[in-house]
């Protein structure tokens, strides 16, 4: 039986294609409060919006699993990680989100994809001034 | 019940794996025709802080201009596009303009002037466009894209005159713009910016060492490491997001890509600004060095991010926001001279190069 010849084969080309792969979709949020010195901790921001969740989903939905990556809590923004199947439950509950601890508030949802690369290069933040 | 509600809108992610050494790469090709990006971050393992031929090229990208309420019409002087569009030596792209809700404008180095007009704009302009791809349902935005070298739209046509109208008494379409000339273009634009509010800005360079980090274990074969897993990281590492969460954790469960190891020093550099592919496409020829040079690690990672507002993405197709503008690459380079190149899009864009 001859030997597979041993010299150095031409790099293989290959391309794929993903359409609609990705398994995570990240957000971008911020939270407005009307008492603007108001401080939460990041394990109150995550309550805070299962029981968004809970109100507007029921038990089911609370029990959606998502991600708090990132919390900077002087800004009060957060960069969450959800089941690409569960985003638009999740957003829905944050958007009708109206109060926490008898204050107005509202999220405000900065960014959304399905890659978190593209959450750090949103060109919206360029300041040239 | 629910099955509506887990529909997302459609993302591409393209997964190109080649050699620098294979002539046929497309490399350059695809490098070139993101014409605006806006960051390029580099991430060097095992490094604590830049080379000097790597810092030597990212002090060395192009200055860009900002002016400050141009006129749009003024693109279309004709002594500005004698010298400057027709060489092929300028390109630009409205600064601070929302795609999804203002006019946006582009020039590619191509000649092609592209805008992107909400539909009272679009109606007052009188020239002719297309309905945009991404508000078809509501017929409220379309794009009008002309190229400017062309004969049909040289200086005292027909053509030319009823654009010229359009955006100087019509429309008066004016926003703030970016423009970026090719090495040894500047001349060219000094007319034009004599005449407007202009300011130039260098990219801004930012580098930030990273201490001890787990770190997907990454091999020029790559069969371990899915690419939303990889590409997962390289945002985590971006955004300084822990990957080291007990799973038991109630805030997070984001971990490293499994097999991992770990790196006791990495160096992230970000470049921001109007960056041209030409600046990306030498630092990419530096990296590659620097690779060529025995290491402890045998890889180096870059991604590119377009601007989410750009109304052009690759190679001059249209480009919007649906709910994210994302267009970027991440270029993962090994020292075998094979790479792993991966571009994302969001909905209604086409399929990257």
């Amino acid at each position: 039986m001859r030997r597979a010849d041993t010299k150095n084969e031409p790099a293989v080309y290959r391309r794929v294609v993903l359409k609609n792969a990705s398994p995570y979709h990240y957000m971008k949020i911020c939270l407005v409060l009307e008492d603007e010195s108001t401080r939460l901790s990041a394990v109150d921001l995550k309550q805070f919006i299962i029981t968004g969740l809970n109100s507007l989903y029921g038990e089911v939905g609370a029990a959606l699993t998502f991600d708090l990556l990132k919390y900077d809590e002087d800004s009060l923004t957060a960069l969450l990680r959800v089941y690409s199947r569960g985003l638009v439950k999740l957003w829905s509950s944050l958007t009708l989100l109206g109060s926490y601890q008898n204050q107005t508030c509202a999220f405000r949802v900065l960014q959304v994809s399905p890659f978190l690369l593209a959450l750090t290069g949103n060109s919206r933040e360029l300041q040239l001034d | 019940m629910f099955g509506d509600l887990e529909r997302t809108p459609r993302t591409l992610l393209v997964c190109d794996r080649s050699s620098f050494l294979d002539e046929k790469n497309r490399l350059s090709s695809q490098v070139e025709q993101l014409h605006f990006n806006y960051k390029v971050s580099m991430l060097l393992p095992e490094c604590s802080s830049a080379p000097s031929h790597l810092e030597a090229v990212l002090n060395s990208f192009n200055s860009f201009y900002l002016i400050r309420k141009l006129p749009i019409h003024e693109l279309l002087d004709k002594h500005f596009l004698e010298t400057s569009v027709h060489q092929g030596l300028v390109s630009g792209l409205s600064y601070r303009t929302r795609i999804d809700e203002d006019n946006c404008v582009a020039l590619m180095p191509n000649g092609h002037l592209s805008l992107s007009l909400d539909k009272d704009s679009f109606e007052l302009l009188g020239v002719e466009g297309k309905l945009s791809k991404f508000n078809q349902r509501t017929n409220s935005r379309y794009v009008v894209s002309v190229d400017l070298t062309d004969s049909s739209l040289a200086p005292g046509g027909r053509g030319y005159q009823r654009l010229v109208t359009g955006l100087r008494s019509r429309l008066q379409l004016k926003t703030d713009f970016l423009l970026s000339h090719h090495p040894g273009g500047g001349a060219s634009l000094q007319a034009l910016l004599s005449r407007c509010d202009w300011s130039e800005h260098r990219p801004e360079v930012r580098s930030h060492a990273l201490t001890d980090l787990f770190c997907p274990l990454l091999t020029s074969d790559l069969q371990s490491c899915d690419p939303h897993h990889l590409l997962e990281w390289l945002g985590a590492v971006d955004a300084d997001v822990s990957c080291e969460n007990s799973s038991s954790s109630f805030l997070s469960s984001l971990v490293c890509p499994e097999p991992k190891t770990t790196m006791s020093r990495a160096l992230s550099v970000s470049v921001c600004g109007l960056l041209s592919p030409q600046d990306v496409h030498r630092l990419i020829q530096q990296i590659r060095c620097y690779l060529d040079q025995p290491r402890l690690e045998s890889w180096a990672s870059l991604t590119v991010h377009g601007f989410v507002d750009s109304p052009v993405s690759w190679g001059g197709d249209e480009h919007g926001v649906l709910r994210g503008g994302e267009n970027f690459y991440s270029l993962l380079m090994f020292h075998d001279h094979t790479y792993h190149l991966h571009l994302g899009t969001g909905a209604h864009d086409t399929c990257p190069p």
